[in-house]
């Protein structure tokens, strides 16, 4: 499977007219096909919105976003973003197997991976996110782990090109996030997915990507892009080495300063 | 039946016995009260006489006048909610057409049935269209309000995820706001399914030959107190079975866990 590289070019996102909040002002940001890009910000930096723009659920302001030669709202008729939500947003009336092959039921046709073993394809992402056992339980019947694995699973089921993430597992404790991050990496490695991961964890932004773009709150700037100089396929060990601790301790200054920054604001 | 679901049976005999019990206490008090105040029999029957009375028309009463009365309430139930669930699908695509249409279906609500009903009489004498019409204009506002409720009770989020599907809105309408509805739906049902008897037995009251509300408004002209008593009975228990069939229905239709909202 090929990837699908994505152009940010001038993105500007205001709500609510011309004295309106700026949610995000000049954002340029250019991710190769099969690259894992994470998102980190403060809360109210327009990470959100900004993954709403590039799956074109929302227009921007101003600026544009190219999704190979597409506008973001083609790309999204032809479904090739995949979305996973802060939620998990499973239909409670569909077992776990049901919400899997949701997307295979509403694209019909158009979906690429449709074909007799379009169940068999649903049932392998059930195992490679460890839910085997639970294809026949309602959504109200597994832990909120379990829930958002099955919508990541979901959201791979018909092969999207682009990965759109954003928040996925904040509401998790620590333990289901990491193998929950093992467990993407993982499945990334496999699809060769582009992934847009939106994150408000340092840790988690430079454990999955390949480069971490940090963003200021009010108006959402981006303030750095970092590579992270890692290798692939990782393990949680690298979280140890001593490049991973400079890496989280530079980001984290960075943020620190855009407090104050943001304080000496308020005061003013 | 496997073991779990006698368990089940048998807790919930268990469970409503609190209720029945305190059932039996009322008719024990009206009993002892009437005799010990000795009231003259044709203003207040005693239980045991009404039950007498049951045992007696209750068979005769049940296949005819209750069947007919059922019928009114049940063709009534049916139209109305249909109509409410037509209505609400409109409302739900066209924002514009609810704002027109929603303070009428408030007024609607608000018209007192029992003066409406004798007009309809007066249109189509006694036959089985007005109280069809009362049934049903009695259960559609319950039914429109959880109905509209339902198909707006899904997350923006859900949405989204649709949109990312590129679902278009027939697809959107059956696979997302018509399950998100459907426990909503039932909460109205419930409620307008033991109004639709009361709106059969009103419209009777105005015009019938036949009918629960026919049999009681003669009993009245004859001071037979314990034929009323046996007509009220008979048609608040049909009322409760028609409940109870819609309850049923939903059980089977809302399997999902914590499917069913709380009444």
């Amino acid at each position: 499977m090929t990837g699908t590289g994505i152009a940010i070019d001038g993105v500007g996102m205001q709500f609510g007219g011309g004295q309106g909040v700026t949610a995000l002002d000049g954002i340029d940001l250019h991710i190769s096909a099969g690259e894992f890009v994470a998102l980190v910000g403060p809360s109210g930096c327009g990470k959100s919105t900004l993954l709403r723009i590039v799956s074109g659920l929302l227009e921007p302001t101003s600026g544009r976003v190219d999704v190979s030669g597409k506008t973001p709202d083609e790309a999204r008729r032809d479904v090739d973003f995949g979305f996973v939500f802060q939620q998990p947003t499973l239909f409670p009336w569909l077992r776990v197997l049901g919400n899997v092959l949701l997307p295979d039921r509403v694209l019909g046709r158009r979906n690429p991976n449709r074909g007799p073993h379009r169940e068999q394809v649903a049932r392998e992402l059930l195992r490679d996110v460890g839910l085997e056992r639970f294809e026949d339980h309602y959504p109200g019947q597994v832990s909120g782990g379990m829930r958002q694995r099955v919508a990541l699973a979901r959201a791979l089921s018909y092969d999207p090109k682009i990965l759109l993430m954003d928040e996925p597992f904040g509401a998790l404790d620590e333990f289901t996030r990491d193998r929950l991050n093992l467990q993407l990496l993982d499945v990334c490695n496999k699809t060769g997915s582009t992934v847009l991961f939106v994150t408000h964890s340092i840790q988690e932004a430079i454990f999955l990507a390949d480069r971490v773009v940090m963003l200021s709150s009010r108006p959402g700037r981006v303030t750095r892009i970092a590579e992270v100089p890692f290798r692939k396929p990782r393990g949680l060990e690298v979280r140890y080495e001593p490049e991973f601790a400079a890496l989280t301790g530079e980001l984290r200054g960075l943020l620190e300063v855009e407090d104050e920054v943001e304080l000496a604001r308020r005061q003013l | 039946m496997s073991s779990r679901e006698r368990s089940r049976v048998v807790d919930a005999a268990l469970r409503s016995l609190p209720s029945l019990a305190v059932f039996v206490v009322g008719l024990v008090v009206w009993e002892v009260w009437v005799n010990v105040r000795d009231v003259p029999a044709y203003l207040y029957p005693s239980a045991s006489e009404v039950g007498s009375e049951l045992l007696a028309e209750g068979p005769s009463l049940a296949a005819d006048d209750l069947r007919w009365t059922m019928i009114e309430a049940v063709l009534g139930f049916l139209l109305g909610s249909f109509a409410a669930v037509l209505t609400a699908i409109v409302f739900v695509h066209a924002k514009f057409i609810e704002r027109v249409l929603f303070p009428w279906a408030i007024v609607l609500q608000t018209v007192p049935i029992v003066a409406v009903a004798p007009l309809l009489t007066i249109w189509f004498g006694f036959t089985l269209q007005p109280k069809v019409i009362i049934a049903a204009l009695i259960c559609f506002f319950p039914v429109l309000v959880n109905t509209t409720k339902g198909f707006r009770a899904i997350s923006s989020q859900a949405l989204e995820l649709m949109r990312i599907l590129s679902a278009t809105r027939w697809s959107i309408f059956w696979r997302l706001r018509v399950p998100s509805s459907l426990p909503y739906v039932f909460a109205g049902l419930k409620v307008a399914s033991t109004l639709s008897v009361i709106g059969a037995i009103v419209a009777e009251f105005t015009g019938a030959d036949r009918g629960i509300g026919f049999v009681i408004i003669q009993a009245s002209y004859r001071l037979d107190t314990r034929l009323m008593f046996a007509g009220i009975a008979l048609s608040s228990a049909a009322g409760v079975v028609f409940f109870n069939v819609i309850g049923a229905l939903e059980r089977l239709a809302l399997r999902w866990p914590d499917a069913r909202l709380e009444q």
